[in-house]
């Protein structure tokens, strides 16, 4: 970010000489200095910048910060565009900005992450950071739009956002402007009064015009601030000021062309040939404009020119780096191509040449592209793209592979290969795949058959690097495709044929390896896998990945039944977060919900609910299984409390949301609800779920089914089964245990002896339920497991105490429930056989009236009654 | 995409936009290659076909960034359809 073109899109332009001061127009930016945008909207020439560095001028010293950036067409990629935003504040402010740059930096953050994190540094700021973004019209995609939006909605009162563009921004300025946040300067403020261009050209132009002449001009130009400066350029030392105005005063020519010809006109020959000759550059310099004009002097004449006022505005303190008036380039331009339409292609490609020499690849295609020579842009662009990569300058990638033909790019796998990586992500499958075989075409062949055959390759290195790519690609592409097998395949040649030094792409392989070994149920490989993938990141430094894999890592523990290394994994990734620096990154959030949901089968409740809050304040550190987890568990939280009204809500809120991003969907919503209707008594409900999912007792077991097969086996024990149905689901069962033992699964083997217990009692072999369910605490109590039990219902409760007395009792008083009423309940419950209203009996209890409404609608629904009447009845024949 | 392939659903559209002001006749080739008609009411005609709706907004863009008002735009009839 150090380099001096970057400096200069950086600097506030120094205030321009020969200047009117608009105190009008200062009144105005000062009244709304207040307003979260100021807008000045405007076309060429009407001298927004220069009002708007002239104003800044005026309260340099008075302890506001002010960050300033020049846009140009490159900078209409997110990742650049963001980076010299927060360079620019940089600049403003040291340090400003450094945490959401580093989130950048870190690549893969959604551009929302990175703006909260930088509307947390400004709100840190003690004092007014003014941001001004000059020629914003040049920015059109949605993405940054949004992004701005965002970051505008959420500026906190001391940051003022400043926009100059030539055409209105697409952000939500009517409700700016309804909410009074809004400051606009347009062109009918903009432009010249009478009063000001008489002020402008009789004193800083030195020109003696009459008052008629100088209303005539202020007529003809609309007061156009950069007409009336041609026309004071055309008239500086012409004896017949009056003729020349008269000349065009009257006629519709379009003024500011007939200007420049006029200035253009009155210069030296080699003077008018420089400035059509470098009007193809969007920035000027001594050597560059040499190498362009093919000639020396360029310096000196860019020098004379700022000297002249002619329409060169300098980029830098140092005042090596100009432009051109933006307006002033496109007529030169216009003219140029008019006198000699192939001289334009000629002076990019000198311009190419000349950015290439001085280590500026980006500028160099450009201008490669302008001059319509693709090779020269792919040979180019072939040794870029590692570092463009790197830097994720998506945008860019991507407008090369659309502007680059295709039959320049077929030719050579290596560039191929860079953009595949940006079209996988647009989804353009086709052209993602027309690559990928080409350049397993061109691979298959002999050297010197490629060669015969045109291949070209620049950069020599990636060709080495070219067989693991294709691989990894192919890999990733399977898997978009969701084809485990192919993407197992192809990630194991991608381990096999990969250089050493390609961390990133043997860290993804492994990661991939592991995800289709966790699919197919062979933990242990998996885990393996994602352990090697972790340490290559580290090496790299992605830590949002590893937090992505620690939490397959954590799901991977926890179905082995090893709770307590589940909590150290999502421990170590907090770790990792802090030891970072750079403030929360995504899954920040997940590690949060993952511990509370460890905490919550412990029913440690007050551990995870302090866990769930954490997560939710870092909310949109959240991967995208996020939403999901951290419903669920918070659904746990309640069927804990008691509340399974509450729970179902939430579960059915967590399946609308699903969503494992490409994990195995191996503990899926739809069957925790199933299995809390039954436990609320809703047999029909658990009922229609297993039809809902087509599931049955002779069905095939597989690992990603396992968690539902359970559930299935939990609803028919409890559907009043007869013995028939139940040898069924003990056959089952006995299957899903023995495929849970071999392929390591504790915490599925722990469920399926709880619910064998349940399936043996009902059967009336208290004994072996009783083994069964001995077994099973063998393995959950050294764990810390105790949810998991009461999650199956009072009866197995009941049984779990027999373990303890040696006696086998009939489940305890609240027979024929199969939720039974919790301790608060049965106080709300002896409270509502009293004469006492509701307010009251909340008083009575001390708490709220929603409180105790939610006890008597879960009393209710335990009860399977609707009014309190029936309750107290159905509680006084169940002997409550 | 091949050429072939682009070719079998684009089509050229004619367009009538309209500005203020007379443009001088070397303007055509900045405008690339649509002809210019000066009218006697003070404006300017800017005539041919277009490829497509981007390219549409590119020629707006480019009147936008020389500052010329702009007062009308209209399609004229579509070919190849």
């Amino acid at each position: 970010m150090a380099n001096p073109l970057v400096e200069t899109k950086l600097h506030v332009p120094s205030p321009r000489r020969n200047l009117v001061a608009r105190r009008r127009l200062h009144a105005r930016l000062q009244n709304a200095a207040d307003a979260k945008l100021m807008l000045v909207s405007a076309p060429a020439g009407f001298g927004k910048t220069t009002l708007l560095t002239e104003w800044l001028g005026t309260f340099a010293d008075e302890g506001s910060a002010v960050a300033w950036l020049s846009l140009d067409e490159r900078d209409n990629d997110p990742a650049l565009f963001w980076s010299y935003i927060l360079a620019a504040l940089q600049v403003a402010a040291p340090g400003l900005g450094a945490n959401a740059q580093a989130l950048l930096d870190a690549g893969n953050t959604p551009a929302e992450v990175v703006l909260t994190t930088l509307v947390n540094e400004l709100r840190r700021v003690d004092h007014d950071v003014v941001l001004v973004l000059d020629d914003f019209h040049v920015i059109d995609r949605g993405d940054i739009q949004d992004g701005l939006a965002y970051l505008l909605d959420h500026l906190p009162e001391h940051v003022h956002l400043v926009i100059a563009s030539r055409a209105d921004p697409a952000l939500p300025l009517a409700r700016l402007r309804a909410r009074g946040q809004l400051g606009e300067i347009r062109a009918a403020d903009l432009r010249f009064t009478a009063e000001e261009a008489a002020q402008y050209l009789n004193g800083p132009m030195g020109l003696e015009l009459t008052a008629t002449d100088i209303a005539t001009l202020e007529a003809r130009t609309e007061g156009w601030i950069a007409a009336l400066q041609l026309a004071a350029l055309s008239l500086q030392g012409r004896e017949n000021a009056a003729g020349f105005i008269a000349g065009f005063a009257g006629d519709d020519r379009f003024i500011v062309d007939y200007l420049v010809g006029e200035v253009l006109q009155r210069q030296p020959e080699a003077v008018r040939q420089f400035l059509l000759q470098t009007s193809v550059l969007d920035r000027l310099q001594g050597s560059l404009c040499d190498a362009v004009t093919d000639a020396t002097g360029g310096k000196a004449a860019l020098e004379s020119l700022d000297r002249q006022n002619l329409f060169v505005i300098p980029l830098d303190d140092r005042r090596e780096w100009y432009r051109f008036h933006h307006l002033f380039a496109d007529v030169l331009r216009a003219r140029l191509l008019d006198e000699d339409p192939d001289a334009p292609v000629e002076l990019h490609g000198r311009a190419s040449v000349w950015y290439a020499d001085n280590g500026e690849p980006s500028d160099a295609i450009r201008h490669a592209l302008a001059a319509g020579d693709f090779t020269r842009a792919a040979t180019l662009a072939e040794l870029a793209m590692p570092a463009m990569r790197r830097d994720r300058q998506d945008a860019t990638l991507r407008e090369w592979a659309h502007i680059i033909p295709e039959d320049v790019v077929r030719l050579r796998p290596v560039l191929a290969m860079g953009l595949v990586g940006v079209l996988m992500s647009t989804e353009e499958p086709e052209r993602v795949d027309a690559h990928l075989r080409d350049a397993e075409q061109w691979l298959a062949l002999a050297p010197d058959a490629r060669d015969a055959a045109g291949m070209i390759v620049v950069d020599e290195a990636q060709l080495r690097a070219l067989p693991g790519a294709i691989e990894m690609y192919r890999a990733a592409f399977a898997l978009m495709r969701g084809d485990i097998a192919a993407t197992v395949a192809h990630a194991r040649r991608v381990l096999a044929i990969a250089p050493d030094d390609d961390e990133l792409g043997l860290a993804a392989a492994h990661a991939l390896l592991g995800l289709a070994a966790w699919s197919e149920g062979d933990l242990d490989s998996a885990f393996t896998e994602y352990t090697q993938s972790i340490a290559g990141m580290r090496r790299i430094g992605h830590i949002a990945d590893i937090l992505g894999e620690s939490i397959a890592m954590a799901d991977i523990r926890v179905a082995q039944g090893r709770l307590r290394d589940a909590q150290r994994l999502y421990e170590q990734g907090l770790q990792l977060v802090a030891d970072h620096g750079a403030g929360p990154l995504r899954g920040t959030a997940d590690m949060h919900v993952g511990l509370a949901e460890i905490l919550r089968e412990r029913d440690d409740r007050e551990g995870a609910e302090e866990h769930l809050r954490r997560g939710e304040a870092l909310e949109q550190f959240g991967t995208r299984q996020y939403p999901y987890r951290s419903r669920a568990v918070r659904a746990g939280l309640l069927l804990a409390e008691g509340d399974t009204a509450g729970c179902l809500a939430l579960l059915e809120d967590a399946e609308r949301v699903y969503d494992t991003d490409l994990s195995p969907a191996v503990r899926p919503v739809g069957a925790r609800r199933a299995r809390t209707h039954v436990l609320q008594g809703d047999i029909n409900a658990a009922r229609a779920w297993v039809r809902e999912r087509g599931l049955s007792t002779n069905d095939e077991l597989r690992y990603v089914t396992e968690f539902e097969h359970i559930t299935l086996a939990i609803v028919l024990i409890n559907d009043q089964p007869d013995e028939h149905e139940l040898q069924k689901v003990s056959a089952m069962l006995e299957r899903l245990l023995a495929d849970a033992e071999a392929g390591g699964r504790g915490s599925s083997v722990i469920e399926i002896r709880a619910v064998q217990a349940l399936a043996f009692d009902a059967r009336g072999e208290t004994a072996s339920a009783l083994d069964a369910l001995r077994r099973a605490d063998a393995l959950a109590e050294p764990e810390g497991y105790v949810r998991v039990f009461a999650f199956l219902g009072p009866r197995l409760q009941a049984l779990r105490e027999a373990l303890t007395t040696g006696v086998a009792r009939p489940a305890a008083q609240q027979t024929g429930l199969v939720d039974p009423l919790s301790d608060r309940e049965l106080d709300v419950l002896r409270l509502l056989r009293s004469e006492l209203g509701g307010p009251d009996i909340a008083r009575e209890l001390t708490v709220s009236l929603h409180t105790m409404r939610t006890h008597t609608k879960n009393i209710y629904t335990k009860l399977g009654v609707n009014s309190r009447r029936e309750a107290v009845r159905r509680a006084d024949e169940l002997g409550l | 995409m091949s050429a072939h392939h682009i070719g079998s659903y684009v089509a050229f559209v004619q367009y009538e936009i309209r500005v203020t002001g007379h443009l001088n006749a070397r303007w055509a080739a900045w405008f690339d290659g649509l002809s210019l008609t000066r009218a006697d009411d003070g404006t300017t005609v800017i005539r041919g076909p277009i490829v497509d709706q981007a390219a549409l907004h590119g020629v707006l863009q480019k009147l936008r960034d020389i500052g010329v008002p702009l007062i009308s735009v209209t399609q004229l009839r579509s070919e190849g359809e």
